[in-house]
């Protein structure tokens, strides 16, 4: 280790207090930031897997054009392929195709408008959450067909229950309207009428057989990660044929994904402010520090350090009052956000059980994420805000005369 | 005739304070050749600080002509200030200014350091010197364990270290007692007569005037008197200090 580097470890240590006021500073403004940062990327995870799991998808097969007219009567070019394609994508979980259809649901005098999902039921229960909490009744099974599983709102306007049969209508390929009698197998109450009065499965071969339209107009993907989804949307995108495209979520559902990130914005702000003021706090304690060794400058400079020297000298005691802030930071920090990603954060008592927003229901608990992230983040924030609190102070006693500070000195 | 370490002509100090220009020295010609010991005498306010920050290229000239080493001060910019510091001059404070959290060692190895000498060779050089002033057995302690005397040592130590052509001391034994400011001067003609460094230090005490070759006295900023001595006064290394390493332990 060099004698600078020595000087400047050491030289932390002077001002005992104000070092240890300033290690505390930094650490309780790097143990908050670690906590929004954790809170942050766990809602960027529950709403990224809420999300996709409510049926969106992170990713989805889409026809030609879709995403402009986003018209359910399309059709994929190549639906084997691009379902193939998206089972063989890396880190890919599930892919389901679905052929979507604008039906009128109706028992006796009672209709409802819904959009209909045809599924394949075994596929389709791995991407859609719902499939697993059907009560009462059961979701569709494998190779069924006159089966049909809808909301408890649908169910409750047309005041039907498990097994009672309903007639779907809708417009076929030539504009003749087609019927088809469906059985009721499962109703699916999420905790939010706007999101049940979507839910409407059947097997998609009665939606093929109801509107003439044969094969899947879209093939669903959830992936492991959430965040490759970049990487997969390139692959699959390279993979599918016929003009077929591919849209992220966050493309599917851009106010979900506009939410998400202005409340991201929000936190970061926050996380930005603690520091700022962290920041200040520091520069101004390495500011009295560096202004009461003035004379030590000058007394360096007169020796033939080079103000740049300086800088650096200060710069690596701002970095070893980094490096110890953000050690308290990691160890303030890590059991809060262990015990958030343990414990969550629980917002059920003044939200209820589920909240709803765009179509996606959440359980209102927030878990935080605890991963080799921290470690790195805890660094970076630390560092980050003792060297650029140190720069001015730096600069400053690079800028020292000598002959003047000598000479106020005595 | 030796070429000339220090060449003022005319030269002037003017310090601004508010409205006021205060002269501090008002055209001092003076010249100063390689190894001499040149005490630097006067009251106080008469400029001998003021002229070993310019000799020091600590500070400019307002006007005159004044050269260090062959470079004129006025027209060498910061950083060309700094680098003759540097490689050319040694400085030793009145109020030893050591670096509190370095020990003394450490204290000399850093200016070494900063000339970019290898850690190998700036230890062993480092400790040569502590030897050569007598201190090398407290080379681990920090400042604040060491006595004044011990302390104004290492001042020196760091101050030659680098070998420089000028070393400037400004009033090195006023915070001294007599024997400690004794030993202080015998080791810098010491040092002077082995490594053929030139010494010009300010004083007021008279018992160290009468080490110095040449005594150059200010007066209102200007040079009042200059006497070189007819003979040198013998000097000893005292017992313990100031022998140099290969007969420190014989």
């Amino acid at each position: 280790m060099s004698v600078e580097t020595r000087y400047a470890v050491r030289s932390v240590t002077r001002n005992a207090r104000r070092t240890a006021l300033s290690i505390v500073g930094i650490g309780v403004g790097v143990a908050l930031a670690l906590l929004m940062e954790s809170v942050n990327r766990g809602r960027d995870e529950l709403f990224a897997r809420v999300g996709a799991t409510s049926g969106v998808g992170h990713l989805r097969a889409v026809p030609a054009g879709w995403r402009a007219k986003r018209d359910v009567r399309m059709r994929l070019a190549d639906p084997e392929g691009a379902l193939a394609a998206a089972r063989a994508l890396p880190g890919v979980e599930a892919a389901a195709p679905r052929a979507r259809a604008q039906v009128l649901l109706a028992m006796g005098t009672h209709v409802v408008p819904v959009e209909v999902a045809g599924v394949d039921a075994e596929a389709e229960a791995r991407v859609y959450r719902f499939a697993s909490k059907v009560a009462p009744g059961r979701w569709l099974a494998p190779g069924e067909r006159g089966a049909v599983v809808v909301g408890q709102a649908i169910a409750d306007r047309l005041r039907s229950e498990v097994g009672d049969e309903v007639v779907a209508t809708a417009v076929g390929r030539g504009g003749d309207i087609e019927s088809l009698m469906l059985r009721i197998v499962g109703v699916v109450a999420t905790g939010s009428d706007e999101t049940d009065l979507s839910v409407c499965a059947a097997p998609i071969a009665d939606v093929e057989a109801l509107t003439g339209l044969p094969g899947a107009g879209e093939v669903t993907v959830v992936l492991r990660d959430w965040r490759a989804t970049r990487e997969a949307r390139a692959l699959l995108a390279a993979a599918l044929k016929g003009g077929d495209e591919v849209m992220t979520w966050g493309e599917i559902n851009p106010e979900f994904e506009g939410h998400l990130q202005q409340d991201a914005a929000t936190t970061r702000f926050v996380s930005g402010v603690i520091l700022l003021v962290v920041l200040l706090g520091v520069a101004s304690a390495q500011l009295a520090a560096v202004l009461e060794r003035r004379r030590e400058f000058a007394v360096l400079a007169a020796l033939g350090m080079r103000g740049w020297r300086m800088v650096r000298l200060v710069v690596q005691e701002a970095v070893a009052l980094g490096l110890a802030g953000g050690a308290v930071g990691l160890a303030v920090g890590l059991p809060l956000v262990w015990w958030i990603s343990v414990r969550g954060l629980d917002f059920r008592s003044f939200m209820g059980a589920s909240y709803s927003f765009q179509g996606v229901v959440f359980e209102p608990v927030l878990y935080g994420d605890v991963g080799a992230w921290i470690v790195p983040y805890a660094l970076a924030v630390s560092l980050g805000a003792t060297v650029l609190a140190s720069l001015y102070p730096a600069w400053f006693a690079a800028r020292t005369d000598p002959a003047a500070a000598l000479r106020a000195a005595q | 005739m030796t070429e000339p370490v220090l060449s003022a002509r005319g030269a002037t100090k003017t310090y601004r304070q508010g409205k006021l220009d205060v002269p501090a020295l008002r055209g001092v010609d003076l010249e100063v050749r390689e190894g001499e010991f040149l005490a630097l005498v006067g009251p106080s306010g008469s400029g001998k600080t003021t002229l070993l920050n310019l000799v020091g290229a600590l500070d400019v000239p307002t006007s005159g002509e004044l050269s260090v080493l062959g470079k004129r001060v006025a027209s060498l910019s910061r950083a060309e200030r700094a680098e003759l510091r540097l490689r050319s001059l040694g400085f030793v404070f009145q109020a030893f200014n050591l670096v509190p959290v370095l020990t003394a060692l450490e204290n000399v190895e850093f200016v070494l350091e900063l000339q970019g000498i290898g850690a190998t060779e700036r230890h062993a050089r480092a400790l040569q010197v502590l030897a050569e002033l007598g201190l090398a057995d407290l080379a681990h302690r920090r400042p604040a364990e060491l006595s004044g005397g011990q302390q104004q040592r290492v001042a020196v130590a760091r101050a030659v270290a680098a070998r420089p052509r000028l070393v400037l001391a400004d009033e090195p034994t006023a915070n001294l007692d007599g024997e400690n400011a004794e030993v202080l001067m015998h080791l810098m003609r010491d040092l002077r007569d082995r490594h053929g460094m030139t010494f010009i230090f300010s004083t007021h005490d008279p018992r160290v005037v009468a080490h110095a070759v040449r005594v150059v006295t200010l007066v209102d900023g200007r040079v009042a008197r200059d006497e070189a001595k007819p003979g040198e006064a013998p000097h000893e290394i005292l017992p313990g200090v100031g022998k140099p390493p290969e007969a420190a332990g014989s």
